[in-house]
């Protein structure tokens, strides 16, 4: 509950704090001095709404007002939130990007798919085999189907998979 | 007259082949994501954008607006025969559907629901063919100051009527207003908040936006709390249609058409607001309000009717007036501005053919719905059973794989993540992400129509209120403001007999 807390007011204070920074960057936008409204005075406006309802935030969760976390089918709400999936998940995603420059875009696909279904609890062992023949579907269709060309990475020059 | 006849040749344009079978694939995929958890029709449309670039735009809106009615369809078989609480529109329709699934009545509930939905998606559909031409007539003389004033409108029945707490509604639509501010500044040329990094200086694109929010927000989000164990889906039993059926749910369906479609239009807080109206109006007029709680069959064809003719009702203000009140809505209007045309009044002068032929589609689309919600509706429990990993690592794959396709360049996927984790933390803390969508599609818009009324007025800013139709639409923002404190006081109400 107090980690809750915690969050939410952190929470609160990044839109605040963004709504800081988009009013004190609003004022290096140049801007011609003459009648006509330029391109600052809508930031401004949008930098004082953040602002506002940031410290809006801040005010609710200090009165004991927590924002509702969202419901869904498969969230169960009795449960703590597991840190550790999440991180393993942005991780998997991190991998994916790196690895689309290095291997191309199957593999990381591949990566991509594999970790974050052995990550929320699939089999090993039938997760591989599907990420893989996803990955390659999808190539395919893109090369050949779609006819936009997704990196084809180690793949290079290999028929159908390279667009 | 003249639209009957437009209407009529829209057919014959949908009923092409080619078009048939783009509505048919949007109606399914559309079912299917309502159907499975996790994956909205918002989310399916953005991912889908960069793909139906190389189709004509006639083509890819019937694709679109068969995601859109699709999802409302298939949202509702989730919350009768999942046993746990569904999206926000369809909540109302899991407490009595339920129950009816559990009582061995499933197959009465999805039979109200799917012929409701068809009812009222029909009667709403033909609502809007007659209203749509006229208001289009009507807001062809309106002037930047109406917009800005419509704007205003939209900007706050999205961010402070729905959800839980309008601070942190505003708040998202801030976020998504910081968003759209990214880039370059189409009137001045002027870059603005891209801390001199190029990837920022085109902007950022929606569709990264809204598949970031969306998508990667969701499944981190689900991830960090994932149900896990067997998928307990409840089987369907009992008899479809009786004659007892056919008498406690056609009034019903017609109640609910009326309350949803105004609904949809004003936007007075969108499909969610009008499944509660619905469902207090069923229980006060039933002659069995006992059942109410315990699977009153009344009580899932009025929501489902209000919620697919609110559906409906959103596209009237989308296609007359280029105003998103949904973030689905504000995904498709992204649709139609990457293919140059801006939904609008001039829509049905200069892109008569095509709008036609998109609302002709929804007519054949709401056919094929009934058809594969009801007799192929087993197809669908199949779906529900998919295992969750799989489903969730999907999704992160396509949604990784669709923000890639709109530039080919790896940065966007660094501004997927960081939007992502953004939309993670806002469901956790009740910020609703629909605003930030919102705010994101028409930000740009509404900066452009206040900079051009104050230009006209010579920065003299009574000229945004003194417009006749302006001042007509914030006096109608008050009354909708008091009203919408009456419905959030009666629906506690509501939710606190059930």
């Amino acid at each position: 509950m107090i980690a809750e807390k915690v969050e939410e007011y952190a929470f609160g204070g990044l839109v605040a704090a963004i709504g800081v920074f988009t009013l004190v960057d609003a004022t290096t936008i140049a801007a011609r001095a003459d009648n006509a409204v330029g391109p600052r005075a809508f930031p401004y406006a949008v930098g004082a709404l953040l602002l506002a309802t940031g410290v809006a935030a801040i005010v609710a969760t200090a009165r004991g007002k927590l924002g509702q976390a969202e419901e869904g089918e498969d969230v169960d709400a009795g449960v703590r939130t597991d840190w550790v999936t999440v991180g393993k998940l942005v991780a998997v995603l991190v991998a994916h990007l790196v690895l689309m420059g290095l291997v191309g875009w199957p593999v990381a696909a591949a990566v991509l798919f594999f970790g974050a279904a052995w990550t929320l609890g699939a089999v090993w062992w039938r997760a591989l085999p599907v990420a893989v023949v996803l990955a390659l579907v999808v190539q395919v269709v893109f090369a050949w189907g779609l006819g936009l060309s997704l990196p084809a990475g180690i793949f290079e020059g290999v028929p159908f998979l390279d667009g | 007259m003249d639209s009957i006849t437009a209407l009529l040749e829209g057919f014959a344009t949908a009923a092409q082949p080619a078009y048939l079978l783009y509505a048919l694939l949007g109606v399914t995929l559309g079912t299917a994501v309502g159907v499975l958890p996790g994956i909205g029709p918002a989310m399916t449309v953005a991912l889908l954008l960069p793909l139906t670039y190389s189709l004509d735009p006639t083509a890819a809106l019937i694709i679109f607006a068969g995601i859109y009615y699709g999802g409302m369809y298939g949202g509702s078989t989730t919350s009768i025969l999942l046993n746990t609480p569904g999206e926000s529109a369809s909540i109302v329709t899991a407490l009595e559907g339920n129950k009816m699934a559990r009582a061995g009545r499933g197959a009465a509930a999805l039979a109200t629901a799917a012929i409701g939905s068809f009812v009222a998606g029909t009667i709403a559909t033909v609502l809007l063919t007659l209203l749509a031409p006229t208001i289009a007539d009507i807001a062809v003389a309106l002037g930047p100051a109406d917009y800005v004033a419509l704007m205003v409108v939209a900007f706050t029945t999205v961010a402070a009527l729905l959800g839980s707490s309008p601070v942190r509604g505003l708040a998202s639509l801030g976020l998504g207003l910081f968003i759209g501010l990214i880039g370059t500044d189409t009137l001045s040329g002027q870059q603005r908040f891209t801390l001199g990094v190029s990837t920022l200086a085109d902007g950022i694109d929606v569709v990264v936006v809204a598949v970031g929010v969306f998508a990667v927000g969701e499944a981190l989000y689900v991830a960090s709390r994932l149900r896990h164990g067997p998928i307990e889906v409840i089987p369907v039993g009992g008899k479809w249609m009786t004659r007892s059926f056919w008498a406690r749910s056609w009034k019903p369906w017609l109640r609910g058409t009326l309350i949803g479609f105004p609904i949809g239009t004003v936007p007075a807080g969108g499909a969610d607001v009008s499944t509660f109206l619905s469902y207090a109006a069923e229980k006060r007029l039933s002659k069995r309000p006992d059942e109410f709680g315990h699977g009153a069959i009344e009580g899932v064809a009025g929501p489902e009717a209000a919620n697919n003719a609110a559906a409906a009702g959103v596209l009237v203000p989308l296609l007359t007036l280029g105003l998103p009140t949904s973030a689905t809505a504000a995904v498709i209007v992204a649709a139609f501005q990457s293919y140059g045309i801006q939904p609008g009044p001039l829509l049905f002068t200069n892109n008569s053919a095509m709008v036609w032929a998109l609302i002709a589609s929804l007519y054949i689309g709401n056919v094929m719905l009934l058809v594969l919600n009801l007799p192929l509706v087993k197809m669908w429990v199949k779906v529900l059973q998919i295992p969750r990993p799989y489903l969730y690592a999907g999704i992160l794959l396509f949604a990784a794989l669709g923000t890639y396709a709109v530039n080919f360049v790896v940065d966007d996927l660094i501004v997927l993540l960081v939007i992502g984790v953004a939309g993670f933390f806002m469901r956790r803390h009740g910020y609703p992400v629909a605003p930030l969508v919102v705010g994101l599609i028409l930000g740009p818009m509404a900066e452009e129509q206040i900079r051009r009324t104050l230009q006209i007025s010579e920065g003299s800013l009574g000229a945004l209120v003194t417009s006749p139709f302006a001042a007509v639409a914030y006096s109608v923002l008050v009354v909708l403001l008091a009203v919408a404190i009456v419905v959030r006081l009666r629906r506690k109400k509501v939710e606190s007999l059930v």
